[in-house]
């Protein structure tokens, strides 16, 4: 125990073993083969609820239908694919889905442009491999060769980032559900309850588009940035203070209203449209996730613990969003200008104090 | 009647496929002698119309009021409507049937009534009924449990302990909810519904729940229970919080339904009496009190016109008329179909299969591993909550996750095919006037324009201007009030007013009009009426439909135009919304200006026609605003892109002058920087410089710099004679005064050897052709005196004809490649 603390972090089926075990205990409904609880737990396990007496904390604020194709997705043995912006929480939900599906969310592949085909199947412990021939010994399993074995779920981070012939090994395993070693002249067909949970970026650079073959294995679901205002505030407000907390940010929390204005500008940018729908704005070039979000809310604390009296200002907000918001110099700082002259200028006394600083900034 | 009517009452929801279908069963099982149905009872009159083969649902009964402001109820009809079935059912079997609802002239009057109800009454809440509602409340909670108790309805089992929980939770925030607010409390209850069953819409709890019943009697039970609930909460609910006046209409309706049951069962046995009701009123009907002869007679009426018309599932999934609506009617054509089939899973497989062969046809390669993927995995949520039978939901979601790789958009037209379908009723010729069809006879008459009205082409003059020697402000305005009929016509796309083109003076206040009525007028008249109940809504509706449909900045200031014209600003508003929208992405200053420029008209001269025209304001400036920001950057273009930029910047430049809410000092800063700039089209800082000129915002110490710097010796000639070609475009006299500026010119035409001196020339030839004769000779004077030469001679030159030594310099210059 006194070791796992100093661990930087845990992974999830630990940190919320009490409410897994709880869920366990608790289970009415038939669980499907290989799992450790029925679909409903899960879901309630995701998204938040009660477990006999045992409170269940949400893990994903959001949209609750998603996380039911998800789940559904896995019971029909298809591989689910957890596609979406940066910052919209794919990796946090696939985690959390295998450590409620099988209490263990560690049989990751982490995708890079490096990562090879062996990584994905097997490869070998060559030392052993040339004393002694090939032998099951000698072998390295990949965590998807595990996974299969154990009829459980394998998770492939950023599967978009490695190299297309690397996304080509996953397309036979997925579709056949079975991995032949001719060395050892070995076939392992999976076990019930074996599936794939990817994750992929749409909007980065350096991304290899997927092919339509292996697009088709998988059932997609798309996690959209934070339905409304308020449950993107709600996230915001809860990390910011988390992260403060650990970091030691000698600044108090942000106001509800600094969140509120931070998480206005932040969609309505996103979505090229003000809150109320009646205006189309020019989108910036960035991504603007809820993730940056949070990081300038962070990073405006640190200005004004460090440099201020520990108060968040319109200054300090200020420089922040323009650095967000402006990443590509000539277009964003053109859209940057007309959002803040068309709408902000508009929004009255609240917002002016702000206006003034980011048309200052901004030149 | 306190112990109960004895009538066999089938309760239904309008426009439900299992309804349809088990309301046959019932029939066959209980054979009645009369079926009495839900509906106006003055519209018998058209049942056997209804029931006519050759009518094609969906169609609709529609009935107005005949004195304007025009109302209209609705009542459509699919082939899947229990009521359409019912009225079949009894055609086929011989058997009397009858609508027993308060007629429609009745409804109609109790709409106007309740408009003029002012809503206030803020009633303090005593006690007792707190506690009533906290009943109220418990009941609520329980009602998943009674549903789930009642195992022969093949309920599936609703509220577990989770829910239950979730429940204790929400109790709370629903008081405070209850205390603020002022909903309509069936509303109200069907949010909760909602909620409780973890669904987005009650369509899916109904659809899972009742139209997944297994029989007629499952059914019959089940939705008998769902209304009573429903009834029992929503009356507990409107205690007390001012909405009581929709539970009286529907007393008064449910009464009168009573009142028609029990005189028909003084002809026929109560228990050959079939009736066909919404699910809410069945306990009505049962226990209700029957209204009194005496008490009917004191009922409001209005007269009301019956019409019945084709309608289309479009319109039905837009919910109008009968607040009970159907969000995908298509798809319930498919539950119906499958019904009808006895294969109540096949509505799932075409579904998916359709949306897949949408999707391939329109090009998207959608293999049937995907639709069968599609299957099970709606199969799969379905049983996430605990039902067998994937519900419409479970299926759409299926579809964007196998089909569309997780975006709706990609798969939305294959969806909105399938669910809503592009069905039209139709019904055999001569059936029927519709409400368009009156409005627009109103409307001719009160316009005095019924003459009009022949197959002989007739012309109007119309003066649009106030007239002064009039008594009534309606007369004095008539031809302005004809101007935006006959507009509207026109936008319509009806075969009667065509507008003629009209002499220069009076094009601001006449209009010239040919009017001819034909046939094919009328054909287009009925058509109209799929977009709006009156002339003016249906030509709001087109516009609206254009500005949503438009991408070209210069077509939807158009169709702002076209609103003006017909007198209806508000479709305006649609127009501005839709162009304050391709601002945002329009790219050239060329499309910006123009758009700013029209807009400036209307603003400008929109009092003709008596409308106010500010509120597009705040668009023009964003517009402006707009092409402020890019036109810098558009500034660097070559001579081709040029004369767009300078149209758009001379637009602009206008509408600074015009219009005084525009910014001008920001116009002035943007001309500033591209007076300023080296690396833009010189042409174009040269005009820039001018307009500052013009403006006086540029004095003659920094022109004289300005000419210094542009025209010295290393600035490639092009570029220098291309600066002062712009500079010439405008302010020719205040140039021609400035001396300085002649000498500027002079000593730089001084510094350029021959080959540069003959490509400046071209440039320079080009900026003087706009300059008048005698313009040419006050600068011949200018440079005679700088070069102390005989004024009279060098304007000799030249204004004289070209003498043939010159001509052939000119024809070595025409060999001189002008593009470098």
């Amino acid at each position: 125990m006194e070791q796992e603390q100093k661990v930087l972090r845990l992974p999830a089926e630990q940190l919320y073993q009490e409410e897994i075990d709880a869920l366990i205990q608790a289970e009415t409904d038939p669980v499907p083969e290989g799992w450790k609880m029925s679909p409903r737990s899960v879901l309630t396990y995701i998204i938040g609820g009660r477990a006999g007496t045992k409170q269940i904390t949400p893990k994903y604020i959001g949209h609750q239908r998603l996380v039911e194709i998800a789940i559904a997705t896995l019971v029909t043995d298809r591989a689910l694919l957890l596609i979406g912006e940066p910052g919209t929480a794919k990796s946090w939900l696939s985690e959390h889905l295998t450590a409620a599906i099988n209490g263990d969310s560690t049989k990751v592949i982490q995708g890079t442009a490096g990562t090879t085909e062996e990584q994905i199947r097997y490869s070998w412990n060559y030392a052993m491999l040339i004393a002694d021939g090939p032998s099951l010994q000698a072998m390295i399993k990949s965590p998807i060769y595990r996974a299969m074995e154990t009829g459980t779920v394998a998770r492939v981070e950023e599967i978009s980032r490695c190299a297309s012939e690397v996304q080509d090994a996953m397309i036979s395993i997925l579709s056949e559900k079975r991995i032949s070693v001719p060395e050892l002249g070995i076939e392992l067909p999976a076990k019930k309850g074996f599936s794939v949970i990817a994750t992929a970026n749409t909007r980065d650079k350096g991304v290899n588009e997927m092919s339509a073959a292996l697009k088709r294995r998988f059932n997609i679901v798309v996690l959209p940035s934070p339905e409304s205002l308020e449950s993107e505030m709600e996230i915001v407000r809860s990390r910011v203070s988390q992260l403060s907390a650990s970091l030691d940010l000698n600044a108090q929390l942000p106001e509800q209203a600094v969140v509120e204005k931070v998480c206005t500008i932040f969609r309505e940018l996103r979505g090229g449209v003000t809150l109320d729908g009646k205006q189309k704005l020019k989108t910036p070039g960035g991504v603007l996730s809820t993730a940056e979000a949070i990081s300038l809310l962070a990073n405006s604390m640190a200005l004004a613990g460090s440099f201020g009296n520990g108060r968040i200002t319109d200054y300090d907000l200020a420089a922040g969003l323009q650095g967000a918001v402006v990443k590509d110099e000539a277009k964003d700082g053109k859209a940057w200008e007309e959002y803040l002259e068309n709408i902000m200028k508009k929004r009255g006394s609240k917002w002016l104090g702000l206006y003034k600083e980011c048309k200052e900034l901004n030149g | 009647m306190a112990d109960g009517r004895k009538a066999n009452i089938f309760g239904i929801r309008h426009l439900s496929p299992a309804g349809a279908y088990y309301v046959r069963d019932f029939f066959e099982r209980v054979q009645p002698q009369l079926i009495l149905i839900e509906g106006p009872s003055d519209f018998n009159e058209m049942l056997p119309s209804l029931t006519d083969m050759q009518v094609k649902p969906p169609v609709a009964i529609m009935a107005y009021t005949k004195e304007a402001p025009i109302r209209t109820v609705l009542y459509p009809f699919a082939e899947y409507s229990p009521e359409y079935q019912a009225a079949l059912w009894a055609k086929e079997h011989g058997c009397e049937c009858r609508f027993m609802d308060l007629p429609s002239g009745v409804v109609l009057a109790l709409e106007e009534r309740k408009e003029d109800f002012v809503r206030e009454k803020e009633t303090s809440v005593s006690e007792k009924e707190k506690t009533e509602r906290e009943a109220a409340s418990q009941k609520e909670m329980n009602f998943p449990k009674n549903a789930a108790d009642q195992k022969e309805m093949d309920f599936q089992k609703e509220a577990d302990d989770q829910k239950e929980a979730d429940f204790q939770k929400e109790t709370d925030e629903r008081k405070e909810a209850r205390d603020q607010e002022e909903v309509d409390p069936v509303s109200y209850i069907y949010d909760r519904l909602d909620q409780v069953c973890g669904e987005d819409t009650h369509e899916t709890f109904w659809e899972h729940v009742l139209e997944q019943a297994a029989d007629e009697e499952a059914y019959r039970k089940g939705v008998a229970l769902f209304g009573e609930n429903i009834r029992f909460l929503s009356q507990e609910k409107a205690k007390g919080s001012g909405t009581e006046e929709r539970s009286d209409k529907n007393c008064l309706r449910e009464a009168y339904m009573c009142y028609m049951i029990d005189q028909a069962a003084s002809e026929i046995p109560m228990e050959k009496i079939a009736v066909v009701t919404g699910a809410y009123h069945v306990k009505g009907l049962t226990d209700g009190e029957a209204m009194k002869e005496k008490e009917i007679k004191k009922l409001p009426c209005v007269d009301a016109m019956i019409t019945m018309m084709p309608y289309s599932y479009y319109r039905l999934s837009m919910r109008a008329g009968y607040g009970a609506g159907n969000c995908a009617p298509a798809y319930y054509e498919l539950l119906w179909k499958s019904f009808c089939e006895k294969k109540p899973e096949m509505a799932a497989y075409e579904y998916l299969a359709r949306i897949a062969k949408f999707l391939r046809n329109s090009g998207n390669p959608v293999s049937s591993a995907s639709v069968i993927e599609a299957v099970r995995l709606s199969a799969a949520l379905a049983q996430l909550h605990g039902y067998q039978i994937p519900a419409l939901k479970d299926l759409r979601d299926g579809a964007v996750t196998c089909m569309g790789h997780g975006n709706f958009s990609q798969i939305a037209l294959g969806v909105a095919d399938t669910e809503t379908g592009t069905k039209i009723g139709a019904l055999p010729e001569g059936m029927s006037q519709t409400s368009v069809q009156t409005d627009f006879y109103q409307r001719l008459e009160e316009l005095r324009l019924t003459k009009y009205k022949s197959v002989i082409l007739q012309d109007l003059q119309l003066d649009l201007r106030e007239k002064l020697n009039v008594k009534s402000k309606k007369a004095a305005l008539i031809d302005l009030e004809r101007s935006f009929f006959l507009h509207q016509i026109r936008i319509l796309n009806i075969r009667f007013a065509k507008q003629e083109s009209i002499s220069q003076e009076k094009a601001t206040w006449g209009e010239l009009w040919h009017l001819q009525w034909t046939p094919e007028a009328e054909i287009q008249l009925v058509e109209a009426v799929l977009k709006g109940d009156t002339i003016r809504q249906a030509a709001s509706f087109v516009l609206k439909e254009a500005a949503e449909g438009t991408e070209k900045i210069g077509q939807v200031a158009h169709i702002i135009e076209e609103a003006y014209c017909c007198g209806m600003p508000e479709a305006a508003e649609y127009g501005r919304r839709t162009l304050q929208q391709l601002a945002v992405d329009a790219a050239s200053v060329q499309e910006l200006s123009q758009a700013a420029e029209s807009l400036s008209l209307s603003v400008s001269y929109g009092d003709i026609r008596h409308l106010d025209a500010s509120f597009l304001i705040p668009v023009l400036e964003q517009l402006f605003l707009r092409a402020c920001l890019i036109l810098p950057e558009s500034c660097a273009c070559d001579e081709q892109g040029a004369k767009d930029v300078i149209s758009g910047m001379e637009r602009l430049n206008r509408l600074v002058r015009d219009q005084e809410f525009i910014d001008e000092e920001r116009w002035l800063k943007v001309l500033n920087e591209i007076a300023k700039r080296d690396d833009l089209n010189t042409k174009l800082s040269g005009l820039a410089a001018a307009m500052l000129l013009e403006r006086g915002r540029m004095d003659n110490l920094s022109l004289g710099m300005e000419v210094e710097r542009r025209l010295s010796k290393g600035m490639p000639a092009d570029l220098g004679a291309g600066w002062f070609e712009g500079l010439a475009m405008k302010n020719h006299y205040s140039l021609i005064a400035r001396m300085s500026l002649w000498e500027s010119l002079s000593g730089y035409l001084d510094s350029l050897d021959d080959q540069e001196f003959k490509r400046a020339l071209v440039f320079l030839r080009r900026a003087f052709a706009d300059f008048s004769s005698a313009e040419k000779n006050t600068i011949a004077e200018n440079f005679g005196e700088i070069w102390q030469i005989n004024p009279r001679q060098v304007s000799e030159i030249i204004n004289d004809n070209l003498s043939e030594g010159e001509m052939e310099l000119l024809a070595d210059l025409a060999d001189f490649d002008f593009e470098l």
